[in-house]
């Protein structure tokens, strides 16, 4: 125990699912549908904030292109959702495809006749290339702005066949699924309560699994990794492997909020991987604080939150806005709103052991605890 | 498309207009990516806002040529000296305080990139302007296989005489030379009574002028809108990042991409190519990382 | 005796450069050699070459007879080579427990160590280092506010925590006060005889202290080798090394 309730674990853990909890009651207080769904899509933004947080904020790695799994796996649920409307025996071929004059279901969408074969592709698919993308570049030792770059270019390659590819993804319009995903039995509408607690309820469910995942030594090590990469390697440790393992992670949780995203807007288009989109997640993530999982979603929720209730008159200044947010972040609150937090906290004395003080806003990190 | 059509079969000379068009592809490429270059390689900056200086360069050549009637050759370095001074404030304002975290600096940019798009909106409004071509580049080549309009000749004459003159002054004049020192060593050159945020400052406002001279060019070339920077920025890094640092590294990864795009878009088609290029450079840079691994040998 | 490291006719050439020219260098069990030498003469590139930082042009390394000249960097640290920086490297936002922790390396793989929960092993073994560095009551701080040479004794003892068989040390007191220095040739008297190491120093009064055997180095090659009181009147030492300096 030591001078900071921030450092303190249990106190973190109070905090994560006290927030998840009021999260989920939220649907027994509003029950304006519309109000629901909005929530539910900043929920995906959480997750993918996390995604970044976990890449960027614990394993140093900038990733400017985690929009390639969260728009690999839209497309992947968004033909499940497509194919399940689609009738195998007598109309297996979506519209789009036959206004681009397809004749016969292409063998990439073959898979997406079975919902669960479709819905673990929809996971399976970013995270192995994920996996893939990993091993190039950090067996490489690329390391620093040029893994921006790197995931910047991939991101914006996809982005191209995404828009490109008419005949197999409806390039430019996108593929709208004429119906909600059908599921054992039911089916989720969108605009329901369970779509919501289906969307946060995968958002805690990650998130307090990331949050375990870095309080074991592989956490520790990815940390250390990202304070000094060559000092662990002389370790012993396989650097690359780890950072391989850690980025295959984030597009993982990435995919999964792909999966939901499509579930809740029965919708998806190259949009899903715009760079300005990719960008937008690490603002989240820097907002609430890189180096918090919890403070990256309020800053997801915080950002989204802001611009969606700003009239429509402050509507055209939001991106000046949120561009001197962020300038005004990076420039004189590197870790966020956690960091701030974190610094509060401080001054409130808790426990034992040595001052708060120490523990400033730019050294503490919150997995420091004990 | 049609995917029977999506393979376009060899034939001579539409080949070798390919290969013309990516020397022009190249120009272009090499224009936009000649000030981001050169502020990477002194500074060690990636500027996430350089598309945004470009467009500012569009911007500014359309308020002269049609607001005031500048013509077009004097609008150039009109266009090169206002964005070098939007880039020497932006340096001195943000750049400056984050040398020694480049991360950092790169999110930092972005979110001025986001400040310039929407400010341009603001005074200009969403749709499209247009930067007059000087009608004495109104003028087509069609000989045999070569197919190039006026103005695309005149970019690849540009790219020559910008990279000249960058080059000339960098190894040819004082200042070139404290740029190169500090470029190798910035404490030794600091040992050695060179001023280096004054050659920071200096250097980013170099690099600024030219994403704004070429911006003007750009604008000639296609219609200005307050987010045509996003275009041309990722080839620009790619430029940057396979050449490494220099001049000679600029012109040579330049004209590679250039030509490696067109003879895609020649065979496939233009956004294919574009994935095809970006997972090569991807690829590329996985096998030789030379000039990309940032942690240096001799740092401990 | 058996010699634990065993370095022959290391070479290392940059394109016109040859920063380390046929060195060749036996070092025993439970000895202290310092490596001593003007800038340039090829000390940290040697050790460099021993850790698989860099690549050999041509010459063998052997640990105990196993041959590790082409391993990587993170093979040879796990045959139990273990290295402190010249510029000192630790975790700088981890604690000073943290940092121990994960210098505690009995599982490598990032699988395994997901299995790992923290604080659990490393304990018992760092509650010995700290006899030996110090910073017991340091051990909740973040590693980047220790003070500079609180920073070189973390780092000697994450480099102890891997329990190696050889430590290379590069410069341990650069930067230390009196003090510090003090209590660093006392750390590695502590060391000496049950640790085998290689110290790279320029401290010559701290060299007296710990050294037993003394290998000088001169543009990338060996140029003497032996007891401190034999290099200090070795002729060809004090003409290329000490020069009009003479040993302080």
């Amino acid at each position: 125990m030591n001078g900071n309730i921030y450092h303190n674990r249990k106190a973190q853990w109070v905090a994560y699912v006290a927030v998840f909890v009021l999260l989920a009651l939220v649907p027994t207080v509003f029950d304006n549908p519309f109000t629901l769904n909005q929530l539910a899509r900043y929920s995906v933004f959480a997750l993918l904030a996390v995604s970044v947080s976990l890449i960027w904020g614990f394993g140093g790695i900038l990733s400017l292109g985690q929009g390639i799994a969260f728009g690999l796996a839209s497309y992947g649920m968004g033909m499940t959702m497509q194919m399940q409307f689609q009738n195998p025996e007598y109309d297996p071929i979506p519209s789009f495809m036959l206004t681009n004059e397809l004749e016969t279901l292409p063998l990439l969408w073959e898979p997406f006749l079975s919902t669960p074969v479709g819905l673990i592709l929809t996971i399976l698919v970013p995270t192995g290339f994920f996996v893939i993308f990993g091993i190039l570049m950090f067996q490489a030792r690329v390391a620093g702005v040029f893994v921006a770059i790197m995931t910047l270019a991939m991101l914006a390659a996809w982005y191209s066949m995404a828009y490109d590819m008419q005949p197999f993804t409806a390039g430019f319009n996108g593929i709208s699924p004429p119906l909600p995903l059908q599921i054992f039995g039911g089916e989720v509408d969108p605009y329901s309560p369970l779509a919501y607690w289906i969307c946060v309820g995968v958002l805690a469910t990650l998130t307090l699994a990331t949050k375990a995942l870095l309080h074991t030594k592989f956490g520790l090590i990815v940390q250390a990794i990202r304070d000094d990469a060559e000092r662990a390697r002389f370790l012993g440790y396989n650097v690359a492997y780890y950072q391989v393992v850690v980025f295959a992670i984030s597009g993982f949780l990435a995919a999964w909020a792909g999966l939901c995203w499509v579930m809740i807007v029965q919708y998806v288009s190259p949009t899903s991987m715009e760079i300005a989109f990719s960008i937008s997640m690490v603002v989240w993530a820097a907002v609430g604080g890189r180096a918090s999982l919890l403070g990256a979603i309020i800053g997801a929720f915080m950002v989204n939150g802001i611009q969606s209730y700003l009239g429509d008159e402050l509507q055209q200044v939001w991106m000046l806005i949120l561009g001197a947010i962020f300038i005004g972040v990076v420039l004189f609150l590197p870790r966020g709103i956690a960091g701030l937090l974190e610094l509060i906290l401080s001054k409130v004395p808790f426990g034992r052991g040595p001052s708060g003080a120490q523990w400033s806003a730019e050294t503490g990190t919150e997995e420091k605890a004990s | 498309m049609s995917v029977h059509d999506f393979w376009t079969p060899f034939s001579l000379l539409p080949f070798l207009n390919a290969l013309i068009i990516g020397i022009s592809l190249a120009s272009i490429w090499l224009i936009a990516a000649l000030g981001l270059a050169i502020i990477y390689g002194t500074m060690g900056v990636i500027n996430m806002a350089h598309g945004e200086l470009i467009m500012l360069g569009a911007y500014t050549t359309y308020v002269f040529q049609s607001l005031v009637g500048v013509p077009f050759l004097i609008c150039l370095p009109l266009a090169f000296f206002v964005v070098a001074a939007i880039g020497w404030v932006i340096e001195r304002g943000v750049i400056r305080t984050l040398y020694t975290r480049p991360l950092d600096t790169l999110l930092a940019t972005w979110g001025l990139s986001l400040i310039l798009i929407q400010s341009v909106r603001l005074i200009f409004g969403g749709e499209p302007q247009y930067v007059g071509v000087p009608s004495w580049l109104n003028f087509q080549i069609d000989a045999s296989f070569v197919h190039l309009s006026g103005l695309r000749l005149f970019i690849v004459l540009m790219a020559i005489i910008l990279v000249t003159l960058t080059w000339y002054i960098l190894y040819r004049t004082t200042l070139g030379i404290r740029v190169r020192a500090v470029m190798q060593d910035k404490e030794m050159a600091a040992s050695f009574g060179i001023d280096a945020n004054r050659v920071y400052s200096l250097t980013f406002a170099y690099g600024a002028g030219l994403a704004g001279a070429a911006g003007a060019m750009f604008g000639a070339l296609k219609t200005l809108f307050p987010d045509m920077g996003s275009a041309y920025v990722v080839e620009a890094f790619l430029v940057v990042v396979v050449g490494g640092i220099g001049l000679i590294g600029s012109v040579f990864s330049s004209a590679l991409l250039g030509e490696l795009n067109s003879v895609f878009s020649y065979f496939t088609n233009d956004t294919f190519a574009r994935f095809v290029l970006f997972t090569l450079v991807v690829v590329f840079l996985r096998f030789r990382p030379q000039g990309i691994i940032s942690e240096g040998m001799g740092r401990r | 005796m058996t010699s634990v490291l065993e370095l022959k006719g290391v070479t290392r050439a940059f394109n016109d450069y040859i920063a380390v020219n046929g060195f060749d260098l036996t070092v025993n069990e439970g000895e202290l050699r310092c490596l001593l030498g003007p800038n340039g003469a090829g000390k940290t590139t040697s050790l460099d070459l021993i850790t698989g930082r860099q690549k050999l042009t041509s010459g063998s390394v052997h640990l105990r007879g196993n041959d590790i000249t082409h391993m990587s960097e993170q093979q040879i640290a796990r045959q139990g080579v273990g290295r402190k920086f010249q510029v000192p490297a630790v975790f700088k936002e981890l604690s000073v427990k943290d940092n121990f922790e994960v210098a505690f390396t009995r599982e490598r793989g990032p699988f395994a160590n997901m299995a790992v929960m923290r604080r659990s092993d490393g304990e018992a073994r760092y509650n010995e280092i700290i006899e030996i560095v110090g910073l017991g009551d340091r051990l909740e701080v973040p590693a980047g506010l220790l003070s500079h040479g609180e920073t070189q004794w973390l780092e000697i003892g994450m480099v102890l925590m891997q329990d190696p068989s050889l430590l290379l040390m590069d410069e341990p007191t650069a930067g230390m006060t009196e003090q510090e220095t003090a209590k660093t040739s006392d750390i590695f008297n502590e060391l000496k005889g049950t640790h085998t190491l290689i110290v790279v120093e320029h401290d010559m009064s701290f060299v007296r202290e710990i050294a037993d055997i003394i290998t000088v180095m001169h543009m990338g090659s060996l140029l003497a080798e032996g007891t401190i009181s034999e290099i200090e009147n070795n002729s060809v030492v004090r003409e290329v090394y000490l020069g009009s300096e003479g040993i302080s």
